[in-house]
């Protein structure tokens, strides 16, 4: 996570029309202490029966914990670009992911921006 | 010393592979494999947080509908993954 975070400016200089969220199956209380220890800038989500790690597939082997799986959801609501798992310390992962986000926001607003 | 180091990290290395591996075949995880691209994602309502605070409000996929969101999975809060 501090990885993204240090990333976060970069992968997220298209404003607005990107969002991130990072979901674990820790208690939101948990969440919201480490983000603010860590200063994350991004949203956090509590998904603590697992429903959500379930219907995207980010299970990890071990039982009770979501995987490092990552999902980029375009505008139409399908999933446009997948990481699975993400490789959180590669600095080439964040590449990538800048890369497939850059490609997925619509070209007007990434105009917009420059 | 060094030596009998650089092995027990090479060692812990090679069980964790083992373990993860053995966990991934068929029958033996009933995980559901990730969603495909170009698959509708999964709309969900959870317990939202930000360096402020808890929020007040869940957080709510659908509610960031023509937006790109980034939904990044990871294993446990203060850990590296």
């Amino acid at each position: 996570m501090n990885a993204y975070r240090d990333q976060y400016a970069q992968l997220f200089r298209l404003g607005r029309n990107v969002v991130l969220i990072a979901i674990s199956a820790d208690p939101d209380t948990a969440l919201a202490s480490w983000a603010r220890d860590s200063e994350f800038p991004f949203l956090m989500a509590s998904d603590r029966d697992l429903t959500v790690g379930r219907a995207y597939g980010a299970l990890a082997p071990r039982p009770g914990l979501t995987n490092r799986n990552l999902f980029v959801v375009g505008p139409d609501g399908r999933i446009a670009w997948r990481a699975v798992p993400f490789r959180e310390v590669d600095p080439q992962a964040y590449v990538e992911l800048g890369q497939a986000i850059a490609r997925i926001v619509p070209s007007d607003t990434a105009a917009g921006n420059r | 010393m060094r030596r009998y180091i650089i092995a027990g990290f090479a060692l812990a290395g090679l069980c964790a592979a083992v373990s993860t591996a053995t966990a991934q075949q068929p029958g033996v995880s009933q995980n559901p494999p990730p969603l495909e691209i170009g698959a509708v994602a999964p709309d969900f309502t959870l317990p939202g947080a930000t360096r402020f605070g808890v929020l007040r409000d869940p957080v709510r996929l659908s509610d960031f509908r023509g937006k790109t969101v980034v939904l990044a999975f990871f294993f446990r809060a203060r850990t590296r993954g």
